[in-house]
């Protein structure tokens, strides 16, 4: 799954530490969302796309197969 | 009230951690020395016990998804490959037990030299225990690894 968690914080001018101390977790799961080492919970992923105001999918997308395919 | 608001560091957490393990240790060889292995049994207890609520105090926030994630699949592979030297070695006191002579032992018989003797049963116990903790630190390390506990970039200090 990519993000573009990264960019949004970037527009946004915030730093990990911000945005972890915004949505509750910790600046090494900022971290490890960004570089893609850890997919966030739905729960998670909602609160940062809400964070930044914008839709999921706006901020996350799939790249994995189609299910059945 | 201040009482129950006072939070600290987590460094001032591990160095709390680190003098209770050293009190523990003291006490250990106190119950060796005067014979009593409800004092440590209770002494332990209480210092997990205080361990516990010392965590509870932190003001960092240490705790989130990700690292719940992480104790989770670390504690489940323990379990895996624990349960199999567990049972492995319990199935071996089982036969030790029902190849000792005279089994099942008749009344007023002393105990068989095939058996082990209850203080051996404590060091194997504490053999187990440290794999046990040796299993779960590996697996924990393996996925804190795979999950970027250790992963640095240009924000980090």
């Amino acid at each position: 799954m990519k993000n573009r968690i990264k960019v949004f914080r970037a527009m946004h001018d915030l730093t990990q530490e911000n945005l972890a101390n915004a949505l509750g977790v910790t600046r090494q799961t900022i971290l490890a969302i960004e570089k893609g080492k850890y997919d966030p919970s739905l729960d998670l992923a909602f609160k940062i796309a809400r964070y930044f105001n914008v839709s999921i999918e706006e901020v996350f997308s799939y790249e994995g197969q189609p299910p059945g395919s | 009230m201040l009482y129950n608001e006072a939070h600290m560091k987590r460094n001032t957490f591990y160095i709390l951690a680190g003098i209770v393990g050293l009190a523990l240790v003291g006490i250990f060889w106190l119950s060796v020395e005067i014979h009593n292995p409800t004092l440590i049994t209770v002494a332990f207890i209480a210092g997990i016990v205080l361990l516990y609520w010392l965590r509870t105090r932190i003001s960092d926030r240490i705790e989130d998804e990700r690292t719940i994630l992480i104790s989770q699949k670390s504690a489940m592979r323990t379990i895996e490959v624990f349960w199999v030297v567990f049972f492995a070695i319990s199935l071996g006191g089982v036969v030790l037990g029902l190849g000792a002579p005279g089994f099942p032992k008749p009344p007023h018989r002393p105990p068989d030299e095939g058996l082990i003797p209850l203080g051996h049963l404590g060091f194997m116990q504490m053999t187990l225990l440290c794999l046990m903790i040796f299993l779960y630190v590996g697996f924990r390390m393996y996925y804190a690894r795979q999950y970027g506990e250790w992963d640095t970039d240009e924000e980090q200090d």
